[in-house]
């Protein structure tokens, strides 16, 4: 108790200087309450007289009309979700609001999906993150998941470099699979997505809020699908009254936030000149040309959104159209995404029956990036990229290195994605406390890709063109049941589902050669030598039908219990290990219900702990189980003249039946707080996962095996962690609110076993080489490795201590040729951040906003293998090098070593936002401008271009590829990082 | 109203029972593959599955893993580092100067090629135990080609695995003496080779790219060529029976121009006897012209792609053919010329691109050193392609049954018709005859080296001469830079893979690695 009130105390000091209040006969005013974050009008919100029962609602525009006491002058302003707001009207007749939400407040009322039902904030067991519109990230965000980059403790995404067709990569709670993918499973208004990339087919602008499902028991409603955690995307929807629309857009301009210091013209010929033997004039083409300029530009975007809406007591609806144009920096790369959705409810039947649906359609088409970086850094400053006629000065110097401009602008790669969601759900309640309801849902994806290289004249190169065709369908099912009631205090809450989903691939491509009229692109295969015409189809489908049941109970709102299991079938996997238990259970004790009834200063306190299991069913393909037959070597029967090259057929793979689920345990104890009238609030979380039957591709020996891997549960590794969430709202005025919110995210992961058995065979690995340095004369040097008891990607490098006096590079005091066979001892070297952290800040003053986020990494290592590629000054005079490459003193030809894992811990100004909210203007409801920034600036020590780089590559097991490649940490794709400049707008109509 | 709500509600579950009843069945459908109840039904299916037996022999008759072990281990061929390329983790040097490590991903890469094939002829002949109406040669065949595996498996890699039977139990697979695995190649030779065609393939072009009774026999001959290597006592005189064999045939006969065997289009060949089957568009993997040729003479041939200016001949290899040897055309020398006979230059250097003959040092950052060494054109670069080359990898030749038939016989102490035979060779390619005073075992080797040279045999036969005649010829001193090998004479035998040893605990590393 005395703890409690010393905290009290020292809380209340630091708070008591924001607070400010101030006091009040009868008299009329008006006024309108809008959102403090983007200035759309509020309806339903409550405006109290303080101190009094007298009071309103605001209306559909937000605006009030209130009759009250003339001696009173403070109205309460107050609405779920939001802090409540204490108004001065002293002198005032008509008055502005705006409302600040706050995102983790543990609010009585906001409601949280949960998966297959949703929850009231307070009564939430698991460890579930919640963020919504309101706290999106602002500027250029054109994909989902850069909205919520850095907000949600335990959430890592990473977006390396700006290419518009990039894909970020998205880690919950670290490392969760060596092979498979570790994408969080996305559930977009109850559909499960087939992909979760197809998240950033979603125009941003369309979705309302996103619920992160971070501990195992909180994800184990969804089973085998869990174990990378769940993402529940809520869109916007219609709601009861008068139609409203509303539009929102932007046009931005991006440009590359940081160059590698490459030699120009005047360095370079200086430094070549006092090379010996080499005549300068050779080198010099006339040209002053800076390459990594020359690929790339000042790129445009602009985005718009139109949303309509409205609805009646029985009916309501939303429909929008989005449009974005992004282009890269890098030339001849853009995207262009065109979105339509619409979604409407129906009750009928005295409101017993509800109808959902919801169709989505987007295209999108990108230009991928055909920069090639070798090109760039290998061709001297001195080189032209025109000539005087204006046509492409081509060359070829000894290897890779041609005009990377002329490449990349004359190479067509593209493609064109349609993709459709598609739902329908039907909910009808038998008995008040008993619902019973069906789903239905697909969405066809079909993905276009288009390739034209054409032959340059110095290479004689033969032209090629392909075309790809990708469709990927889903038919989704499923038959749910949920039963609701409260016996005095004791609530309990039941869910039932049967689901059944059918996933399909097939695709088809068609490749040729040598066409006379490259104008026609990929647009006339047939019109190639008909020798090298190649065509391939492929088709899969596999089946995951699933059950099952959970329980939530609650007595008093005080003592929660929430139990659940699910059994998951997937015929992916061995005949005897389809059918998979996935259980969980958790409890909850809030205590501001009990004993701490009567804290004034604690607004609500739960204590939480749970423990579940679920599972990776996406870390392999449809048919690892089986013997399989397939296409081999084309072998040669010349005796047969019409028919002379026939394809041999062979077991495609060593079949292992025993295959099943890799399985993810999880413990996750937490809390969730509000103090202070809600002035702090939070989320900390504990959790130790431990991910078992890793599936690997692990070698067997052969003979007697057909091939030398076989895909096998076997390995373990253990996550552990912290993830911090807090909000505070320092300054709470009539004028003027400061938020400030924080995250952070501990996560340490630990390889711990990769060793076990199939079939009786002990099958076991040292280590697992994953990650190569890349370069001439550096292939077959693995330098990340899976180790147990390392962190996944350890490095594993020769150490760097100096370089001789004769320019050779020194490994723990020794130049190479020194250690037998040349190899130089290697040490181990963790890459892995220490924490990953946001700090998000929000003023309001009046009808100005101004917020800005920050987010960095700290501990982080990145190896560049940029530098370590061209920071070299062997590479004079034939190809162009760094400045640092002239005066470090080594002249010895690149060597793999800690001499380029680098720090890239960093800290970046990821967005800001500055905003002006109209008050009136006629026939407008609500109208916001607003200018925004994104990547102002990054502070850290690395040597690349941006310390951001890709954490994984995600890829499929193939057991024709034998040694997989996942260049995490490992810094060799120089796509540059922009830093973008926002101005935009939204307003809407009634 | 209450009743008939529940009337309703156990309706619903009644057909929720139906409903998940009849949807738990996880049937597997697939599409794009064969599976083992359906496949394979009708003879050309079966047909198409013991055709896989062969899929290994294009990593081993190209210019892969096998290839690099047998080729840059030897006199014949070195890859230098020039600048920092083929540096490549110091591995190219590593074969050159024999100190090969036991983590080496060519070595694992060479076990891996060589043991998919032998894996594959078990499945095969698994299979076909339970086929019906299958022809003792179609079986014969099958295990003459393992017996080919089992060969290059022991030569390479000494004691190995002895898995015959593809449901053998992988935890009991211990490896066997080469003594045990030489017998059982020997008795399959002998006891399959007559069940094979006779028909080369100008008589029976089915034949082509398949082993017939003189493959095996070849197989055979050069299992007892180096029978003193695997066992310790030599077997001369059945080498030369077994040679003797395939040169009496009178299915193959000497090739005009020796480098006409190895042409874009060589099947017309009369002297190759088994070859892997290669085309630029359906049976790719044969690139040696890529990692030969200079970056630039891709000009030179009309090459769609710049080759990787790498492997070379060293000086004293390239010194042993006299300038009116017609084998000396295998080798690029001197300026390099586009296809219009413009004389190359490197853009990047400026240098005229003149390969020559000398390569001094492993490895050397100068740009005069990218064209050190002549490179090889024996199989001939085909226009119009960049890697997969349409030249059909050659494995065995008459000439090489005539030279190890003259070997045979000097070594026997009955030189027999040796002479005539060695000289067929050299009058083809237009170098003097020999006298019987020339026909030694050194001369015979260089014979060899001229005649095979770049054709995977060097490292068996500089071994063969080392361990008969008890010269250095394998593990010796050679320019550039490599030393005498360690005493032990370890290098002889590669190292068993390391991550073979870890897949198979029962592997024992070989003595010395």
């Amino acid at each position: 108790m005395q703890l409690k009130n010393l905290l009290k105390v020292s809380c209340l000091a630091i708070f008591c200087f924001f607070a400010v209040s101030v006091m009040a006969q009868n008299k009329v005013i008006t006024g309108k309450v809008t959102d403090s974050h983007d200035g759309t009008s509020m309806p339903g919100v409550s405006v109290v007289a303080k101190g009094s029962t007298i009071g309103t609602n605001t209306g559909p525009d937000g605006s009030f009309k209130l009759s009250m006491p003339a001696g009173n002058n403070t109205l309460e302003v107050s609405f779920i979700g939001y802090a409540k707001q204490e108004v001065d009207i002293t002198g005032k007749t008509n008055v502005h609001i705006a409302l600040v939400g706050t995102a983790t407040a543990l609010s009585e009322v906001q409601i949280v999906s949960v998966g297959y039902g949703s929850q009231r904030r307070k009564d939430v067991t698991g460890a579930i993150s919640s963020i919504s519109a309101k706290d999106f990230n602002q500027g250029e965000a054109t994909n989902p998941l850069l909205q919520l980059q850095g907000k949600v403790p335990g959430l890592v995404i990473t977006n390396a470099g700006s290419d518009p067709t990039g894909t970020p990569t998205v880690r919950l709670r670290g490392q969760t699979s060596i092979t498979g993918n570790q994408n969080p499973l996305v559930v977009l208004d109850g559909v499960l997505l087939d992909d979760p990339n197809q998240l950033r087919n979603i125009p941003p602008g369309d979705i309302a809020s996103v619920d992160v499902l971070k501990d195992a028991s909180a994800a184990s409603i969804y089973g085998a699908r869990g174990a990378n955690g769940v993402l529940l995307v809520t869109t916007k929807k219609g709601r009861e009254g008068g139609t409203s629309i509303s539009y929102d857009g932007y046009a931005g301009v991006d440009k590359q936030s940081k160059y590698y210091d490459l030699l120009n013209r005047g360095q370079f010929l200086d430094a070549i000149s006092k090379l010996p033997n080499v005549t300068v004039s050779t080198y010099d083409k006339g040209g002053n040309t800076d390459w990594q300029k020359a690929v790339t530009r000042t790129a445009y975007t602009n985005s718009h959104a139109v949303a309509i809406s409205g609805g009646s007591k029985n009916f309501n609806y939303r429909g929008s159209v989005s449009y974005l144009n992004q282009q890269g920096v890098a030339i001849n790369n853009d995207k262009n995404m065109l979105g339509l959705r619409f979604s409407a409810q129906q009750k009928a039947l005295d409101n017993k029956l509800e109808i959902n649906m919801g169709i989505t359609y987007s295209r999108i088409k990108q230009n991928y990036n055909n920069i090639n970086y070798d090109y760039v850094f290998n061709t001297p400053p001195t080189y032209p990229v025109y000539n005087a006629d204006g046509s492409y000065y081509a060359y070829s110097l000894d290897y890779n290195g041609h005009n990377p401009v002329q490449h990349a602008a004359l190479t067509l790669n593209n493609s064109y994605e349609n993709l459709a969601i598609l739902y329908a759900t039907a909910d009808y309640n038998i008995i008040p406390s008993l619902k019973i309801g069906v789903m239905g849902a697909t969405n066809p994806d079909h993905t276009q890709n288009n390739k034209f290289n054409p032959a340059f004249p110095t290479e004689g190169n033969i032209n090629n063109a392909k075309a790809e065709s990708y469709d990927a369908n889903s038919y989704k099912t499923n038959i749910h049941i949920n039963y609701d009631k409260t016996f005095g205090k004791h609530s309990v809450s039941a869910t039932g589902v049967y689901e059944y989903n059918d996933y399909f691939t097939n695709n088809f491509t068609a490749y040729g050669e040598n066409y006379l009229v490259p104008e026609n692109l990929n647009n006339n295969l047939q019109g190639g030598n008909p020798q090298k015409s190649a065509i391939t189809s492929n088709k899969t489908e596999y089946k995951l039908i699933s059950f099952l049941a959970r329980v939530q109970y609650n007595y008093d709102s005080r003592f929660y219990a929430t139990a659940s299991i699910r059994r998951d079938g997937s015929n992916k996997f061995g005949a005897n290990h389809e059918w998979g238990y996935f259980p969980a259970m958790d409890v909850a004790y809030r205590l501001k219900r009990d004993l701490l009834k009567d804290v004034e200063w604690i607004d609500d306190l739960k204590i939480r702990a749970g423990y579940g299991v679920t599972g990776n069913s996406d870390a392999i393909g449809p048919y690892s189980a089986i013997g399989l037959y397939g296409t081999g070597n084309t072998y040669y029967d010349p005796s047969d003249k019409t028919f002379p090259y026939k394809p041999s057929y062979q077991p495609s793979q060593n079949p292992n039946p025993d295959l099943k689920w890799e399985k993810r345990q999880g413990t996750n104890v937490g809390i969730n707080f509000s103090l202070f009238n809600n002035r702090l609030s939070g989320d900390i979380d504990y959790y130790n996962d431990k991910t078992k039957d890793l599936l690997y591709l692990y070698h067997v020996p052969t003979p007697p095996f057909l091939y030398s891997t076989i895909l096998a549960n076997v390995g373990n590794l253990s996550n552990k962690g912290v993830d911090i969430g807090l909000t505070g709202q320092p300054i709470v005025g009539k004028d003027f609110n400061w938020t400030i919110g924080g995250n952070i995210t501990f996560v340490k992961t630990r390889i711990t076993k990769l060793s076990g058995t199939y079939n009786g065979f002990n099958l076991a690995v040292d280590q697992i080489p994953l990650g190569n340095a890349l370069g001439r004369g550096l292939s077959s040097t693995p330098i990340t490795y899976l180790k147990p008891g390392y962190a996944p990607f350890v490095f594993y490098l020769p150490h760097y201590t100096g370089v001789d006096a004769n320019g050779n590079e020194l490994f723990d005091g020794q130049t190479v040729d020194k250690y037998p066979g040349g190899i130089p001892p290697s040490h181990y070297i963790d890459p892995s951040p220490k924490f990953n952290y946001g700090i998000t800040n929000t003023f309001n003053y009046g009808n100005w906003s101004f917020n800005f986020f920050l987010r960095g990494v700290y501990g982080q290592k990145a190896f560049n293998n940029t530098l370590l590629q061209f920071e070299t000054v062997t590479r004079l005079p034939g190809n162009n090098t760094t400045r640092d490459a002239l005066t470090n003193g080594v002249k010895s030809a690149p060597t793999a070593s800690d001499r380029w894992l680098q720090g890239a811990s960093y800290l970046r100004l990821d967005n800001a936002a500055l905003g002006y909210t109209f008050n009136k203007i006629k026939g407008i409801s609500s109208l916001r401008v607003y200018l925004a920034t994104n990547n102002l600036f990054v502070i850290t020590k690395y040597k690349g271009i941006d310390p951001e780089i890709a954490n994984a590559i995600s890829y499929t097991p193939d057991p024709s590829n034998v040694t997989p490649q996942n260049q995490s940490y490992i810094d060799n794709n120089p796509y540059p990082k922009t830093r973008s400049f926002v101005i935009g707008a939204n307003f809407s109509l009634k | 109203m209450k009743k008939g709500i529940n009337i309703k509600h156990i309706g619903a579950m009644l057909c929720l029972a139906m409903l998940t009843q009849a949807c738990t069945k996880l049937d597997k459908n697939v599409y794009s593959n064969a599976t083992e109840n359906n496949f394979p039904k009708t003879p050309a299916q079966v047909t198409a599955v013991v055709a896989s037996a062969y899929n290994a022999m294009t990593s081993i008759g190209n210019d892969g893993n096998t290839f690099v072990l047998n080729e840059v281990t030897t006199d014949e061929m070195v890859v230098p580092t020039r600048g920092n390329d083929w540096y490549d983790g110091g591995k190219w040097q590593s074969y050159w100067t024999h100190n090969i490590k036991v983590d080496d991903n060519t070595v694992n890469g060479a076990w891996g090629d060589i043991s998919s094939g032998i894996t594959k002829c078990n499945f095969v002949l698994n299979l076909l135990a339970s086929q019906s109406g299958v022809s003792p040669a179609t079986i014969a065949e099958v295990k003459v080609l393992r017996a080919y595996y089992f060969l290059k498996f022991i030569d390479m890699f000494g004691s190995v695995p002895l898995v015959t039977d593809y449901n053998t139990d992988p935890s009991k697979v211990k490896q066997a003496t080469r003594a045990d695995v030489y017998a059982f190649i020997e008795s399959e030779l002998t006891t399959n080779a007559p069940l094979l065609s006779t028909k080369g393939q100008s008589k029976d072009a089915s034949t082509y790219g398949h082993l017939n009774q003189w493959g095996a026999y070849m197989i055979l001959a050069k299992l007892y060529m180096n029978a003193q290597v695997y066992t310790g006592t030599p077997q001369w005189a059945k080498a030369a029976a077994a040679a003797d064999k395939v040169i009496q045939s009178g299915q193959y006969s000497l090739q005009p121009i020796m480098l006409d065997n190895f042409a874009v289009v060589n099947d017309g060949s009369v002297e190759n006897i088994f070859v892997v089957p290669f085309d630029n568009t359906y049976i790719k993997g044969f690139s040696i012209e890529m990692n030969t040729l200079n970056y630039v003479n891709n000009l030179t041939f009309g090459l769609t792609g710049q080759p990787y200016n790498g492997w070379c001949t060293p000086t004293a290899f390239f010194r042993s053919f006299t300038d009116q040897d017609a084998r000396k055309k295998m080798w690029l020398i001197g300026q390099q010329y586009s296809s219009t006979g413009q004389p190359l230059v490197d853009v990047k250097t400026n240098l005229s691109v003149v390969l020559s003959p000398y390569v001094l040092q492993l490895s050397n950052p100068a740009d005069t050193f990218r064209y050190a060494g002549a490179r090889s054109i024996k199989y001939y670069p085909q226009a119009g392609t960049a890697g997969d080359m349409s030249n059909d990898g050659v494995i065995f030749r008459l000439s090489d049954a005539y030279l190890m038939k003259a070997e045979a016989e000097i070594r026997a102490g009955a030189p027999g018709d040796a002479l005539t035979l060695v000289n067929a060779i050299r009058t083809r390619s237009g170098v003097p005859v020999w006298s019987a005073s020339d026909l030694t075992l050194p001369n015979l080797l260089a014979e060899r080296g001229r005649e095979f040279a770049w054709e995977g045999w060097r490292r068996n036969d500089l071994i063969r001469f080392e361990v008969a005649d008890g010269v250095k010829y394998y593990t010796g001193p050679r320019v550039p830079e490599k030393v005498q090998d360690a005493a032990d004479n370890h290098t002889l035998i590669l190292p068993i893979p390391s991550q073979q040893k870890i897949s198979n605990p029962n592997l024992n590393q070989n003595p010395g690695y």
